[in-house]
Order: C-alpha cells, then structure tokens, then sequence
C-alpha cells in the first residue's frame, strides 16, 4: 500500500481552534498552487499509489476547474491505475453541485466533510462559517451527485457543547447517508486564538471524555466499529489512506506543509506558501531517519491506534531482528501486566476503557 | 610584626560588607576599578543571595598617611546565624573588627550578635555608619543605638559611603591607629589557628591560618591538635588576589599552608596548628567540632545513580566540611544519604549546590532535628531521622533542641511578632527596649518550629523590619508524635516527621492536601493518607486521569506525534517512583516548608 497526500492551505477564513497550516483569504493564488503541485508531482515520476486524500484547508475551495486540473496533472505525473480510495474533504459551504459532479467524474470516490456540530450556537463559538441546514444538505447533495462514501468530521468538548446538544448532533448525523465518523476531542492548541483566551464554556477535560464516550456508545449502536481512537466506519468503509498511516506505511505528502514518508525516512514540506509557490521541488525537508528499533516502536505505537486489528508482533511491516521486536515484546508485555493492553496470542490491543488515556501507554511502548 | 594588622568586617546581611571590602581593595590600589565585582564573593550562588557563605581573606599592602608600609589583613566572616560558630572562629584570628551598621536600617539582631562575639573574642571595635549617602540614611539615630544597645562611644564612630567610598580613607587610618598589632613572638614554639579552608584537586586540603607564636615553614612538620595527626608543610604563603607563595609565615601573620592533606575531614576550623617539635604546646581554647542542626535525607531520582551521588558527596564535603552524611536505606525510595548542616539556610545552599555545580538529580526529606528519645526501658536515643523511631509503645518520652532567639523590631510589629512566636510553642524570656522605637524580644522556641518557616513569617509580619538571632539552649520535653505518610496505600518512611501532638492534624492536612496538589494524576486513583500509628489524621485522594490522548493522528505528521508522547516520557523521567506512583521534585520540595 502507497498513499497519495494534496494538501490544499487555503481556508475561507480560520477557524479558531485550528493549529493545521492553512491561511485565509488569498484565493487568487490557488491556479498557481495547483500548477506548483504538479511541477512537485513530477520530481516523482511514475510512481504508483493505492490511495489519495486530498485534504486542507479546505480543498472544496478548489472549485470545479482547479479540481479537474489538479487530478490531470497527478494522472500525468503518477500511475494512478491502482487507486482504490480517492477522497477529498470540502467545507458545508463549498461543496457544490457542480464541484461534485467534477469530483465523480474525475475519479474521487469518497468526500469528507467538516461538520463539526450541528448546533448553530457552537459552530458559531467555533469560527465555523457555514450553519448546520448547510452541512446537513451538502451531505445530501455528496450522495445525489452518486457517491456512496461520505465521511463527517465532528468534535466533541465544542464551547456550549452539552450531552444533549451533542445528542442531537449525532442523532440528526445517524439520519444521513454516512459511511464513516471521525470524532475528534477539541485540543487547545498554543498559538490558537482558543489558546490565547479559553473560552468560559469550554468543556473540561472530564466532561469531554464523558462526551465522547456518550458519542463512541451511541454510534456503535447504529453500526459503526470504533476501529482507531478518534473513528468509527460501517463495516468495510475504514478509510484506507489512513489505515495507511497507522500501518505505519510509505506515502508520499504534495503541497505546502505536506508530510512523506519513503524508504524509512520521514520527511516535511516547509509550511510557506511562497516559498512553496517559488521552489515547488525544494520544499522537502527531511525531518528524521529512524534506527530500525526506533522505527520498529513508532510502529508499534501507530498500531495501538488501530482498536480492533492492535499490533501483530507475528506481522509487523518494518521486518526486524528478533532481538528488537523481543524488546518491543517485554515492553509491550509490561503494559500488559497492569491492564493498560490486552493481549491475544500475539496481538496486543488497547482496551475501549484506555482509549482516552492512550498517551502514557503509547509513551512507554516508545521506549 | 608591629606593622600588621589583622581585622574583619562585621554585619548584619546586607549592610554593606561586600561593598566596603570591594571599596578598601581598591582604595589601596590592590585592584583596579574595573576589573572589581565584589572581589570576595565568588560562588554563584553567594551573588544571587548577596551572603558570604565561605570565609576568605586577603592581604594588603597599605602606605599611610604618615608614610608607614603596614600590612592589613582583612579576613572575611561569612554573616549568617548558622554560621555562628565559624564566625567566632574567624574573629579569633583577627585583632581588630569594624562593626558596619546600614544607615537606612540601624542596628539589627545580628549586629548585635556579631559584636557581642568579636567583644567575647578581646577585639577592638570601630563602630562604622555605612550608606551615608542614601536619602534616607539616619545618621543619629544609628549613633543612638551603637550607643544604647553596645555601648560604643559616639566620638568613634566613622561615617562612610562604601558604595562612592567616602570616609573610607579616614576608616583605614583607624585601623592601623586603632587596632592593635598582633601580640606573641616568632622565637616562642608554633602556635596557629586554622580559620577556614579550602580546597585543591592537587595540593588537597588548604588550612587557612593566623600565627600566634613561632615560625612555619616549607620542610616543617606541624601537628594538628585535635587529632595529632602530624604533615610535612611542602609551600606556606599569603593570600593576594592568588596564593602568593613566600618563605615563611610568622607570628602575627595570616596566610596559608599546604601539606598534601587528602582527606578534609582532618582539617577542622579552630584547631590549633603546632610544631610537631612541641607537640606540648597548649590548644587555642574555643575548638568543637562543628554540630549539624538540621537534617534530611537525600535520594537520587534515578535508583542507579546512587554510586554518582556518593562521589559527588565526597567532593562537595572536600569544599564544605561543615556538612555531614552517612548512607541511608529507605524502604520507599531506594538507597541515599542523610545528611546533617549547620542550619536551614546553609541546608538549602548546600543542596543548591548539589544540584546546580555537581549536577546531581536529587530529591531531598523533610528536615528534621535531634530527638532525645528517651525508652521505657531507659535507654535513650538521639534520632535525626523520625523513620528510625521505635514504636510508640516503647518510647516513654521526647525532647527537642530549645533555641533561644533574640528578635529586634520596630514596636510597631511587637504585636504580630508576638503572635507569632506563640503560635510556635515558644516562652518569653523577655522583653528589652533598647531605645524608645525598638524592642527586643527574647524567647525560648523548639528548633523545629525555627526550620519550618518561622524566619520567612517572621519577615513577613514584621514587613521585612524585624531580624534574628539565636542560639541552641538545652532540651526540653514536648508532647510530640510521629506521623506517617502514605502514598497509594503504601508507607513512604522518608517522609515521616516529627510534629507537636497538639496540631498534627492541622499540618498532617496542610501537606496531604499540598501533596494532592503536586503529585500529577495517574491511570488509577491514589489515596493520600497522614496517620500517626494506625490512626488516619489526614486524607485526600488523587483522582485518576480521564483524558490524555492525542486525537487527531492523520495528514501524516508523525514525528511530531512522536515528538510529544517522548516528551511526556521525558518528564516522566525528572519524578521519582514511589511504588508504582510518580512523584515530580517539586513535592518533595514543597514538603519542606509547609504552612499551616
């Protein structure tokens, strides 16, 4: 498995708890990013990929034309034969019949789209720019235009959130023609005007895990597997860019701030658009190169995201000595003996009670 | 000889000692200007403080006005109460003092007890008004009270600016006026007194010595007379701004002797140095050894950098004598060091300094005094260490170490003073009004009650105006208990003390909750418990952690993900484990000054 990432910076304006590299405004230089993505596309010529996400920002502001223009250039740059998955995520307010249609018609399969609350007051508190009658008609529209792969995004520990406002969020989501939720708890992040002055609303952390598991119970009754911390899917309908990632798998990132990783080494676009727009091929910055033990328990750490499937130590990617994945056992094991994992045969899962307190455990599997 | 003097300054902190020291080095054109920084402090840690914790001494060259060569010896005095016994020991070596009183803040508790020492010590005083230049400087009032509280004459007092130097050509001719040269000869037997040391990775330990009587030099076999424990002197010599090496010391003289002396604990301030030729020569009277006050238990956060701990033990002893340790087993913490001090503050310095020059991790016990336990079956124990205390059942009863502190205060403060010495289980002594706007308060208190925070309250009631002195005086009785601390159901034995039967329960809940507050949350809940025997005085609970997750793990950013879980693993790595719960420093930290 090989992933393709675009990323798209470009927001009709930020919203206030994003620390992602995006900036507002500006989208009259979206033609020439498209046109730098592909130069940076072709300093990889003919390279094949199973998956694409083309993620933001916000990537609906692309529009039709640029739309159409960014999946020619990738096809002409890359060998695109083996897609299985393509996705683009797109804002309530951007996602147009007409974007839609291009989108189809171009070969994207599945749309993520950014609802984050169908609560009017808390999108508002959260710098969100569109209502929730628009996210819930975008999501209509995504299945008219004939997909039948649509992804919502929702946050939970939103400002004013409440268990019954976040009730009714889910339960107007359960209506609708969804495939598969991303459930992200609201961090603060530094340099975020949330961070700069914390909202008096604002959910503490207690609350927000007693939200979440609320959330996590409810979706699981209307069929969704909670298969990685923050998703849930229908059977079947994970999203296999991500998986990807947990998989500790090779993807190559295109676009500012975009994210690679080849041959073992991870690498990082810088995150300036002009100097993106300026040198597209010289963005790439090579942010680490992991010694195979290193390697080994990110990986292992990645897995232990993954609720159902865990860690195999019988099936890793990184193949290792014996020696190392031993280490990685005893340690593993360790966590095993207080209750922070469970263990089958060889494979070592977080329990659901776990999940929201993941952190400690993944950081003793570390190292 | 007869052209030699030796003196100190005496102070009380911040009156201006450093600066007049820096002042008459530069006056008499030892240093230049510029290349001058308050010559005499030079630890770090002295500078941040503003105290001289180690004595020094420098010799001066001094052309007077009559146009005599004189040499004058300044020896410094480290001018801190826990350093009391090193202080007299440093005045012994001298003939004369100059007694420095801040203009701005008049006479305080350790001038007078400075003074008291150095009149005890036979020295002739120049009472000397400094800061003279400050607007708010009260010239007569200070004149007052040298007067009134030690009878020093009005017409002998010099005023001077240490910082723009007035006056201070007229205080160096008072010193060779005044102070007397030194007394005894060169032709007697050896006879010197060891006033400091330091020391030197080559010529191990440097006794710093006055010669009384008799003649040393290079070749010499002296006895030390505490030990007699007899060293060949390889290199005698003056302090400059360096060693300066010479041929011989004499009577009169100040300087030092090297004689490969490796291991520190030979060398004790106030011994007496002698000729191993006349071992018969009698000891400067005064000696002890010096007695640690306060003690507390050190462990390293790390199990396996015990062995670091203890070399580095050994090395800050090499520089600090004062300080002593022996290991320590705890069932909680692993393997450590007790150590003892002269007092708080050189505990906190001390500790300090382990940290910051000798680079140890470290986490340190509540401090803790000498128990006299006396057993139902009549023997009787002296513990430092509460963990070691027999059970209840077997102690018939406690004493404590009884200091007596004098305390002057403007008499507006008497009141909140007041109450605040009786909230620490002390008895008046008594109450002296040295003159009509100060009082001076003498009380009785447990030492134990003085190294909690009594000095900071004391300072803080007072607005920063009251000072204090004090001294150990006896044993006496008291009602007191031992109490336990539990972390996590399991019994930390380092962090067991001492505490009056009265308030334990107060103050057991002062530090649970304190602990409550610093112990970060963990995986599973942590019940805080403070018992004395099997009775629960004191209980908070540290609920469990419920969210530290990163959430959003997509776009294929991974090494900062990583980045953020090793540095939570990090951090992990600055607590010590307790069991299976980790503790941050700063717990430790916060339990050894706990307020009500």
């Amino acid at each position: 498995m090989r992933g393709l990432y675009v990323h798209i910076p470009f927001c009709a304006a930020k919203c206030l708890y994003c620390d992602f590299y995006s900036v507002p405004g500006r989208l009259e230089l979206l033609d020439k990013y498209i046109e730098a993505v592909i130069v940076e596309a072709h300093g990889y010529p003919g390279q094949s990929f199973n998956t694409l996400c083309i993620g933001g920002g916000t990537p609906s502001l692309l529009g039709p034309q640029n739309l159409e223009k960014l999946m020619t250039g990738l096809r002409g740059a890359f060998d695109l034969s083996g897609l299985r998955e393509a996705t683009i995520e797109g804002n309530p307010e951007s996602v147009t019949t007409g974007f839609l249609r291009v989108a189809r018609d171009c070969g994207i399969n599945r749309i993520s789209i950014g609802v984050q609350s169908l609560d009017d007051g808390e999108l508002k508190k959260a710098g969100r720019v569109h209502d929730s009658p628009k996210s819930i008609d975008a999501i209509k529209l995504t299945q008219e235009a004939g997909f039948d792969n649509i992804s919502a995004d929702i946050i939970v520990g939103l400002p004013g959130q409440t268990r019954s406002s976040l009730g009714h969020t889910l339960e107007a989501l359960a209506g609708l023609p969804l495939t598969h939720l991303s459930v992200y708890c609201l961090s603060i992040e530094e340099g975020t005007p949330f961070a700069a002055c914390l909202p008096d609303d604002l959910p503490g952390d207690d609350e927000q895990v007693e939200l979440f598991g609320r959330a996590a119970a409810y979706l699981q009754r209307e069929g969704f597997i909670h298969y990685e911390i923050s998703n849930f899917a229908l059977p079947g309908r994970e999203c296999r860019h991500n998986l990807n990632y947990w998989r500790g798998g090779e993807y190559v990132g295109l676009g500012a701030a975009a994210s690679s990783h080849v041959d073992g080494v991870r690498y990082k676009n810088a995150a300036t658009l002009a100097g993106y727009l300026a040198h597209p091929q010289g963005a790439r910055i090579e942010m680490e190169r992991l010694k195979p033990e290193e390697k080994l328990a990110e990986e292992a750490m990645l897995r232990l995201r993954l609720l159902q499937e865990g860690v195999d130590t019988n099936n890793l990617a990184t193949g290792h000595g014996c020696e190392l994945v031993a280490k990685l056992k005893e340690r593993l094991d360790g966590q095993v003996a207080q209750n922070f994992l469970v263990k089958k045969g060889g494979c070592y899962r977080l329990p659901p009670s776990g999940v929201m307190t993941s952190n400690r455990v993944l950081a003793e599997v570390l190292a | 000889m007869k052209n030699i003097r030796n003196f100190c300054i005496i102070a009380h902190i911040d009156h201006g000692k450093s600066t007049l020291a820096d002042r008459i080095l530069e006056i008499t054109g030892l240093v230049r200007k510029a290349s001058m920084e308050q010559m005499l402090d030079n630890m770090d840690l002295e500078r941040e403080r503003g105290i001289t914790i180690k004595a020094k001494s420098v010799r001066i060259p001094y052309h007077s006005e009559s146009g005599e060569e004189y040499i004058l010896n300044l020896i410094d005095t480290p001018g801190h109460v826990d350093f009391n016994y090193e202080v007299s020991r440093s005045l012994n070596a001298c003939d004369g003092a100059v007694l420095l009183v801040d203009a701005t803040q008049g006479v305080e508790a350790q001038t007078i007890a400075n003074a008291n020492l150095a009149l005890d010590a036979g020295l002739k005083i120049i009472p000397v008004i400094n800061k003279i230049d400050l607007p708010g400087a009260m010239v007569d009032d200070c004149s007052l009270q040298l007067y009134s509280m030690l009878g020093l004459r009005i017409e002998d007092i010099l005023l001077v600016s240490a910082k723009d130097g007035t006056g201070v050509p007229a205080l160096l001719e008072a010193i060779v006026d005044r102070v007397p040269p030194p007394a005894g000869s060169a032709g007697e037997p050896l006879k010197c007194l060891i006033f400091d040391s330091f020391y030197d990775a080559y010529r191990g330990v440097i006794p710093h010595i006055r010669v009384f009587s008799g003649c040393v030099e290079p070749g010499d076999k002296i006895m030390l007379k505490s030990t007699e424990k007899i060293f060949e002197v390889e290199d005698v010599g003056y302090f400059s701004l360096g060693l300066a090496q010479s041929s011989a010391l004499q009577a009169g003289d100040v300087g030092y002797i090297v004689a490969l002396i490796r291991n520190a604990g030979e060398i004790h301030v106030g011994d007496t140095v002698v000729s191993a030729d006349h071992p018969e020569v009698p000891a400067i009277p005064g000696f002890r050894m010096s007695q640690s006050m306060v003690y507390c238990g050190i462990y390293p956060i790390v199990t396996s950098d015990y062995a670091k701990l203890g070399a580095a033990l050994e090395k800050f002893k090499l520089n600090d004598s004062s300080v002593v340790y022996e290991k320590e087993n705890s069932a909680a913490l692993g393997y450590g060091y007790r150590i003892g001090f002269l007092g708080m503050l050189h505990m906190e310095i001390a500790l300090e300094r382990l940290k910051r020059e000798y680079e140890q991790d470290i986490i340190a016990t509540m401090p803790s005094v000498i128990y006299k336990v006396f057993c139902t079956d009549g023997d009787i124990l002296m513990l430092d260490n509460p963990s070691k205390f027999p059970a209840e059942g077997r102690i018939d009863h406690i004493e404590e170490p009884i200091i007596r502190a004098r305390i002057i205060v403007p008499s507006d403060y008497v009141g909140p003073c007041m109450e605040l010495a009786e909230a620490k289980r002390s008895t008046l002594v008594g109450i002296e009004h040295p003159d009509d706007r100060r009082a001076i308060l003498i009380y009785d208190l447990p030492l134990a009650e003085m190294i909690t925070d009594f000095y900071d309250r004391l300072k803080s009631v007072s607005r920063g105006y009251a000072s204090m002195d004090y001294k150990l005086n006896g044993y006496r009785a008291g009602d007191l208990v031992k109490v336990d601390i539990l972390v996590n159901n399991g019994m930390v034995d380092a962090l067991s003390y001492i505490s009056p039967r009265d308030n334990a329960a107060v103050k057991g809940k002062a530090l649970i909750y304190k602990l409550s507050k610093v112990i970060p949350r963990h995986l599973f809940k942590i019940p805080l418990q403070a018992a004395i025997g099997s009775q629960v005085i004191a209980r908070a609970d540290i609920y469990p952690m419920r969210k530290d997750v990163i959430a959003k793990c997509y776009g294929g950013d991974i090494t900062r993900k990583r980045k953020l879980l090793e540095k939570q693993k990090e951090g992990k790595k600055k607590m010590k484990m307790v069991g299976f719960v980790e503790v941050p420093q700063e717990a430790f930290l916060s339990l050894m000054k706990i307020e009500e």
